[in-house]
């Protein structure tokens, strides 16, 4: 029964896309400078359909329906509620779905927020949207139905894998998803521009919001996705440099990169052809991000819905879209407006776009290269987290210099100002003072702390600065500032951490340094929809006389039947106290890992404050126009 | 500047105590667990990582320097185990196409500032 409804809905929807494309390329033709009624009220329908259709499966999780094959496979009645809400966009159908709903719902705002004056070029930009749309419907109705049967009607479904049954992977798909499917906007935007040579400060006004609210999306759902990683699969790391995990940050780079550009362009300073390069990047990386990740030729600690044939319908889309935007770029591709001068603040943007281009391209290189080399020479190589941070981390130390000095500087032409002042006095200062408790050794990670604290440092200047002027960009000295203390957490974190594995039977107590830990008993309970085994530990802290109680636990759930690793975490303001255990096969010995993580709450924290910058700019643009 | 040269001179002299259990957990992180999806042995709770744990414990006993485990586990299970992938024929795309992109992104960039510049006199 909701499995008809869901397919009337969705088929509706494509329609009313079809429709619109119609409508729309009619109107281009016509004069005028209003959008016709028509065209806004089929958006609504569009709008309507899709989420009625999107309600249709959650509510088909909600009662279970296991008529519907998607609910079967991904469900369970003993599944607490939220979880069957969230289990619908926990499936490669139902994030599908998801994402459409996302893309629809972001095409109607654009139709509705937008004040552009130009109607072809807004047309266009809807005709482009209702493309992707109408793509993305025809795969999901064809190639990945949520709604598709399932007859006879089972009679209990198969359940959602336990480790995603989390309140933070309830928010994590859908805050990425309004990151990446946000790119789409500027992937429109842009074709319809350079179609309609729209001039450079409309287009920069024009993307400006998109930008800022897709970037924040972006970043706080890359925020979450950590956060999850740290607590729930209980290896006490919270960035893996994964292949899905990478794939969410390349189209944050790209937007990274494309949100300092839009800053040039709205001065009419050159860089349209770059920002339209830019804004049709991001979303061909989002595409790629979701090939990656949803074709399988990843191996990947997130990889649980992949299907070889989603991959190769991806593929095809990516192919024709990059190659028809390659078309319509030269096509129409306008000449530069020209005026640079080394040390304006336009000149330090370029080093921002070429840092995070770098940075892109690492990412990228180190996905696909053993994807690449398997294909054609059968080697299976691995690029882990060594490789990237052995790139990657010297290069941190020339973006941070700039990141404190680009902004220093005036638009088109200033001067080079001195580089020792107070700021730089004040920053080796307090690196001396840190240097005394962390004694590192190493001189790459002393050059990051450095370099951090004097980004952190020149960004309360400033702060204290332009708080006298009034003239207050607080967005970029937010992002700025959260940037310098982010950098300075994850090093103080990696060089302050302990970590120790030993083998411990129940009742033993082992040394570590500063710490006891007595494992006490062990204890077994059963909850709804699995069975625990539980740790109790005790964790002694010599020097401070302090007791932790922790208490890891084994689970194992029923539907389906699966061993998950819970980690027990004692978070506190300044340092974490983790504690994994698991059991070794066919012996009364578990394996114990035990690990001190400093500053794990200012690494989130750093990573609000960058978000905020997004979304303090977004509101600072809405009050403008 | 005698302050920038007095850090530097810290930063060199002083010496962390490395302690026979870092080195261990370093080679750890460094290896992927052949079983699971996209874990280190560090972080899995697999049986084969507590394999691979002990196995390392033993070499590490027996005197083998890290480079020599490294090789010890690519020849047993393939270079599939190495998360930081040695430099062969067959990696040095890998390893050195991102500073040759790098520097031919500020190549570009100096070429375009610099033919502006030229423009604007």
């Amino acid at each position: 029964m909701l499995s008809n409804i869901g397919i009337i809905f969705s088929s509706s929807a494509l329609l009313s896309s079809l429709i619109l494309i119609y409508f729309s390329i009619v109107e281009l033709k016509i004069s005028g400078d209003k959008i016709s009624q028509k065209i806004y009220k089929f958006s609504l329908f569009k709008l309507i359909f899709s989420l009625s259709s999107f309600l249709t499966l959650i509510a088909g999780y909600v009662y279970s329906d296991f008529s519907i094959n998607n609910v079967y496979e991904n469900s369970h009645t003993s599944k607490p509620l939220f979880y069957k809400i969230s289990g619908t966009w926990g499936n490669h159908e139902g994030s599908l779905l998801l994402w459409i709903n996302i893309l629809v719902l972001f095409s109607f705002l654009f139709l509705v927020l937008d004040k552009n004056k130009n109607k072809n070029f807004k047309l266009l930009t809807l005709i482009f949207q209702n493309l992707l749309i109408s793509i993305f419907f025809i795969f999901l109705l064809s190639n990945s139905n949520p709604f598709a049967p399932v007859f006879p009607v089972p009679s209990e479904g198969n359940g959602l894998n336990p480790i995603l049954q989390d309140p933070a992977l309830a928010i994590h798909p859908p805050l990425l998803y309004i990151g990446f499917v946000g790119s789409s906007i500027y992937f429109s935007v842009a074709l319809a521009s350079l179609i309609c040579k729209i001039d450079s400060r409309s287009l920069a006004t024009t993307l400006k919001p998109w930008v800022s609210v897709s970037w924040f999306f972006q970043t706080l759902g890359i925020l979450v996705g950590s956060i999850w990683a740290y607590y729930e699969l209980g290896w006490g790391g919270f960035w893996f440099w994964d292949p899905v995990e990478n794939s969410s940050l390349m189209p944050w780079l790209l937007m990274t990169a494309l949100l300092h550009s839009v800053l040039v362009l709205e001065r009419k300073m050159g860089l349209y052809s770059w920002v339209i390069v830019l804004s049709i990047m991001t979303f061909t990386m989002s595409v790629v991000g979701t090939f990656l990740v949803r074709s399988g030729i990843l191996n990947s600690v997130h990889t649980f819905a992949s299907d070889p044939n989603r991959g190769l319908f991806i593929l095809s889309f990516l192919l024709v879209m990059v190659f028809s935007s390659i078309f319509i770029f030269f096509r129409y591709a306008p000449s530069e407006n020209k005026n640079y001068k080394i040390f304006s603040k336009e000149f330090f943007i370029l080093l921002n776009n070429w840092f995070m281009i770098f940075f892109l391209a690492v990412v990228l290189i180190g996905t696909l290269y053993p994807v690449f080399l398997d294909t054609l020479t059968g080697a299976q190589i691995s690029v882990g987290p060594p490789y990237y941070n052995f790139i990657l981390a010297p290069f941190l130390i020339p973006l941070l210099f700039l990141m404190t000095s680009g902004p220093k500087h005036r638009w088109i032409s200033s001067d080079f100002k001195k580089i020792f002042d107070i700021i730089l006095f004040l920053s080796i200062i307090s690196f001396v003072i840190i240097f005394f408790f962390i004694k590192e050794s190493n001189l790459l990670t002393n050059l990051i702390l450095l370099f951090s604290i004097y980004l952190i440092i020149q960004t309360i200047f400033d702060f204290y600065g332009n708080l006298k002027n009034k003239n207050i960009n607080l967005s970029r000295i937010i992002s700025h500032f959260g940037f310098g203390l982010l950098i300075f957490f994850i090093s103080i974190n990696s060089i302050l951490s302990l970590e120790s594995n030993f083998n411990a039977k129940i009742g033993e107590k082992k040394n570590l340094g500063n710490y006891v830990i007595n494992f006490k008993k062990l204890e077994t309970a059963q909850i709804d929809n699995y069975k625990s085994v539980i740790g109790h530990f005790e964790i002694l802290n010599k020097k401070k006389s302090t007791i932790e109680n922790l208490k890891p636990e084994i689970r194992l759930y029923n539907k389906p039947e699966t061993i998950t690793y819970e980690a027990s975490i004692n978070s506190n303001l300044f340092s974490d106290t983790y504690l994994t255990m698991s059991n070794i096969s066919d012996t009364n010995i578990f394996n114990i890992k035990f690990q001190k993580k400093p500053f794990m709450n200012f690494i989130w924290l750093s990573v609000i404050l960058i978000s905020l910058g997004g979304v303090l700019k977004f509101f600072k643009i809405k009050r403008q126009i | 500047m005698k302050k920038v040269i007095f850090i530097f001179l810290l930063i060199f002299l002083s010496t962390k105590i490395n302690a026979k259990e870092n080195l261990k957990n370093n080679i750890l992180k460094n290896l992927r667990c052949l079983v699971c999806q996209g874990q280190t042995i560090s972080d899995s709770n697999s049986d084969f990582a507590q394999i691979i744990k002990s196995v390392v414990d033993d070499k590490l006993q027996e005197g083998l320097k890290e480079k020599e485990i490294y090789h010890f586990l690519s020849e047993k299970y393939g270079s599939w185990i190495l998360l930081n992938p040695p430099i062969k024929t067959n990696s040095y795309l890998l390893w050195f196409l991102p500073y040759i992109l790098f520097i031919l992104g500020g190549l570009f960039i100096y070429l375009m500032v610099k033919k502006r510049v030229i423009e604007k006199k």
